[in-house]
């Protein structure tokens, strides 16, 4: 099999980049070891948030943003995309300093998409939070999706663009001979001219087979969803300095994430839950919405989850091959870049440039210069 | 707490374990979500609410004996606790009392029983359609029964039910046996098989005769099931060689067998393999019951259909093998200890083969047929749905999930997961065992965000001076 591009990984960055490439008109092979949005992309909190990105990553979320805004339209699919806007909720003065602290420094940068709010604000947004709460910070772009459904109509509009897209199709070894990758997957030979790695918890692994180190490491963050509930929460509600972020979709469940991590056993394909972990997410959920007492657990998982020691992502190409680009690493906020990061990963590959400034993100931040 | 022995389920299979392990010296905690030992055949056997519990059948009543034996033995009872994880690294969580505890244990024994197989007929989901089962559960727990119902599908529990009702005076408006005639042919080359425990055989053929005998309509060969009525059952309709035919009834109840409860098995990620004959997933075990995780082992009818006999039999022989494995007895002890049982469970094997013949369900059944039937109850998907799904590229029984929602409501998958496998691997053409089944995870059951907000690690108990 021969392509321009092959993409290792079928999650929202790997299907997003094929849906780019395919549209300009470039062929695609996209690998999935397993199903397509298996891991992360499929399982994660469905979070779309802007709000709190890191300075660096600002400029490719608002991007993103942008963009879910009419994703279903532009994908002619069904994301479930819901712009519900998003809430962190300041418990104390000292998350209040933090929050204003960061607004003199978002201003100073020109953006104006976070809003401080007070207690009784916060009241009216959130008639069931802790009263104990002093404010908060909300952005109204934001909001939350199905993370499945997304991926899926990436996955979806890519091929109607031509790209091929093979699951249960996992890369086993790749080379570079004269101008050309070649791939052993288990449906055989492929080759391509360039190639990009969205390996997720595993793109470590690719980077290696083309020469470039990097520390990444996988974590398995935990989440845990409700029976259904009447209505009580719009906005996606997070926490300035407390682990703590919950959503409560249209059909009344409630999605309690947070962050805590299980157990992730990635040679196995697996994660384990630590439920001790969940008592304390389930405790604070109950602290911030004393509402949530009356709520019933049905499901509880994790997911495998790329992490970098900076918490931001690896976007760009590689420093030790030719014709290779990466995009991975994205520390548990890696959905809602999904769609900026595929245009900016067929830009790079077909232009060899893109708007965005990379340099946070280039896959050698860490070498080390001296020993 | 820290036990050498954790069993999870008290029916025939958990308490004859319990019994085996109590005389070689170790006390199980044992724990079951009911109120009363005595798992779904001897369901309340020990205190039955029934004023004559012989309707029920001599079977029933020798369940009070093992129960009284059970009660005993000096195993450590929890009733009405209501497992809600258990992990591969020997952590049982459980509720009771409103709280969780958690239990520690060197062996786990998983006795969770079966279920019975979802007959996904139009109607199915009405107010009034319930499983043969459930009548009986109601019967035993709470001596209520349904007059004038309409029993449908086939199996010796089917029957069972009928003539219990039928004993108790109860009228019954009609028994609608959906056992294919060819089941009968391909059946009988096993007879000779079955013929080996005779008395299983006659247990069956009288329960026939006694429903016969009553003078109830008894419709054979029925296939093209549907429950009639808009908001609830009114009653059944069907086609049967001497035509179509239209019974009504305020109360349907469905069976076509059992199948294993798998939530528990797949939760902890023991391997499963696909038995084509009882057309439902086994867990992998050696002849103890050893699952693919050496610590846990797994009994009765939650590992692959075999009877109350063949779960208690089963329920020894895991006991004597957890036994060895800590040390109480040796191999050939075990060994020795375990012929009995061994070659019972070959005999009895027999007599499954041919009942699995004989009541194989019919595929037709067995998945919907209509579009706007439903497959998932808790989530309201149609095959309809699922067959859109599929279409958009979700080919997994878990990326059909993630994209159309069905199996993820408060059941976890226990009515829809075998019908989704199923339909999967008739549209992918490909064997049930190559599809799978749904990547299912604890809890089993909803659980109380409050409950689990006030659960702390529970530190094992220092260990007991041998
Ligand atoms: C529980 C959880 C909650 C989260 N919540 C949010 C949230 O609310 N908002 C948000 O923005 N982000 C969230 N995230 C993060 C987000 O899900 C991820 O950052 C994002 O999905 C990463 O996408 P990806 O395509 O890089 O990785 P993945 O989705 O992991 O995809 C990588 C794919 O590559 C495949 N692969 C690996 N090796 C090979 C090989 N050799 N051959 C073929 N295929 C291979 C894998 O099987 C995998 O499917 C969450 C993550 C988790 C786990
Ligand atoms: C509804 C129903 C009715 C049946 N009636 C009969 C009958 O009348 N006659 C007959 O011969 N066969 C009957 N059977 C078949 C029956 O499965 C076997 O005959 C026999 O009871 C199997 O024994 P067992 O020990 O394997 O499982 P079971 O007897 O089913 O015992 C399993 C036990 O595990 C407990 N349990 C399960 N999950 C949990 C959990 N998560 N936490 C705590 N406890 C748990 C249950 O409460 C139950 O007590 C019935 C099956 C079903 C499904």
């Amino acid at each position: 099999m021969n392509a321009d591009v092959l993409i290792i990984g079928g999650g929202i960055q790997g299907c997003a980049t094929a849906y780019h490439l395919a549209r300009a008109g470039a062929s695609v092979i996209l690998l999935e070891k397993d199903y397509i949005a298996r891991h992360a992309s499929g399982v994660n909190a469905g979070g779309v948030r802007l709000l709190g990105r890191d300075m660096a990553e600002v400029p490719l979320s608002r991007a993103a943003i942008q963009m879910w805004q009419e994703l279903d339209d532009t994908l002619q699919g069904d994301t479930g995309f819901r712009p519900t806007g998003l809430i962190n909720i300041a418990v104390d003065q000292a998350d209040l300093d933090k929050l204003h602290a960061r607004q003199n420094l978002m201003q100073a940068a020109g953006y104006t998409h976070e809003h401080i709010i007070d207690r009784d604000e916060l009241l009216a947004r959130l008639p069931h939070v802790n009263p104990a709460c002093v404010g908060g910070v909300r952005s109204d772009l934001d909001g939350h999706a199905i993370p499945y459904k997304a991926t899926n109509a990436f996955r979806l509009a890519a091929e109607r663009h031509g790209a091929r897209v093979l699951d249960s199709c996992e890369l086993h070894a790749l080379r570079r001979v004269g101008t050309r990758w070649l791939a052993d997957s288990t449906a055989g030979r492929i080759e391509a001219a360039t190639m990009v790695n969205c390996a997720g918890a595993w793109a470590d692994r690719i980077a290696l087979m083309i020469g470039d180190n990097v520390p990444l490491s996988h974590a398995a963050p935990m989440l845990m969803i409700t029976a259904r509930m009447p209505q009580f929460a719009g906005p996606v509600v997070g926490a300035v300095s407390r682990q703590f972020s919950f959503k409560q979709f249209e059909n009344g469940t409630v999605l309690i994430g947070g962050g805590a991590k299980g157990f992730a056993d990635r040679a196995n394909n697996a994660t384990r839950l630590d439920y001790a972990k969940l008592a304390e997410a389930a405790r604070t959920t109950v602290e911030f919405f004393p509402i949530m007492a009356r709520a019933a657990i049905n499901r509880m998982w994790a997911g495998l989850e790329a992490y970098m020691p900076d918490n931001l992502p690896v976007i760009g190409p590689a420093v030790n091959a030719e014709r290779a680009f990466h995009a991975f690493g994205f520390s548990a906020h890696g959905f809602q870049m999904g769609p900026v990061v595929g245009q900016v990963m067929a830009d790079l590959v077909l232009t060899g440039r893109t708007d965005f400034d990379l340099t946070p993100f280039r896959i050698d931040r860490y070498d080390r210069k001296v020993l | 707490m820290a036990h050498d022995c954790v069993i999870v389920g008290a029916g025939p299979a958990g308490m004859a374990a319990a019994l085996t392990l109590a005389d070689h010296g170790v006390r199980p905690l044992v724990l079951d979500r009911a109120a009363r030992p005595g798992g779904q055949i001897y369901r309340a056997a020990s205190a039955s609410p029934l004023p004559d519990r012989s309707v029920l059948g001599a079977d029933y009543a020798a369940g009070a004996e093992l129960i009284t034996a059970y009660t005993a033995s000096g195993a450590d009872h929890r009733a009405e606790a209501d497992v809600w994880h258990v992990g591969a690294d020997g952590k049982i969580l459980f509720s009771t009392d409103g709280g969780t505890c958690q239990a520690e244990a060197r062996e786990i024994l998983l006795c969770p029983g079966a279920l019975e197989r979802p007959m996904p007929i139009p109607g199915w989901t009405l107010p009034g359609v319930m499983t043969a089962g459930a009548a009986q559960v109601m019967l035993k727990s709470d001596a209520v029964v349904a007059e004038g119902a309409v029993f449908a599908g086939s199996g010796p529990l089917l029957y069972l039910i009928v003539a219990q009702y039928l004993r108790l005076g109860v009228k019954v408006a009609a028994l609608v046996d959906t056992t294919p005639r060819d089941n009968y042919l391909r059946a009988a080359p096993l007879l000779a098989g079955a013929l080996r425990v005779p008395s299983m055989l006659t247990k069956g053929l009288s329960l026939l005769h006694e429903i016969r005998q009553a003078g109830i309509p008894v419709f054979r060969w029925a296939s093209d099931l549907q429950v009639l009525g808009q908001d609830r059952a009114r009653g059944l309709r069907f086609v049967t060689p001497k035509g179509a035919q239209e019974i009504a009834a305020d109360t349907v109840f469905l069976h076509h067998g059992v199948t294993p409860n798998p939530n528990m098995t797949r939760a902890l990620g023991v391997q499963h393999d696909w038995n084509p004959d009882q057309l439902c997933w086994h867990v992998r075990r050696d002849p103890f019951g050893q699952s693919t995780l050496a610590h846990v082992s797994v009994a009765g009818d939650g590992g692959a259909i075999v009877g109350a006999e063949g779960a208690q039999c089963e329920g020894r022989l895991a006991a004597l093998n957890m036994l060895c494995r800590l040390g109480r007895i040796d191999r050939a002890t075990r060994d020795h200890l375990a012929r009995a049982d061994l070659t019972r469970l070959k005999r009895l094997a027999g007599v499954r083969r041919f009942i699995d013949r004989l009541y194989r369900p019919q595929a037709a059944l067995r998945v919907p047929q209509c579009p706007d039937t439903l497959v998932c109850r808790c989530e309201e998907r149609s095959l309809g749905d699922l067959r859109a799904g599929f279409d958009a590229g979700a080919r997994d029984p878990n990326a059909l999930k993630s994209l159309t929602r069905c199996g993820m409501g408060p059941c976890q998958g226990r009515q829809c997961g075998p019908i989704v496998s199923q339909l999967l691997a008739d549209w992918r053409d490909e064997p049930v065992s190559e599809v799978g089944y749904y990547r299912l995870r604890s809890p089993q059951r909803l659980l109380s965000l409050q409950e689990l907000s006030r659960f702390n690690r529970v530190h094992p108990a220092p260990e007991e001076a041998q």
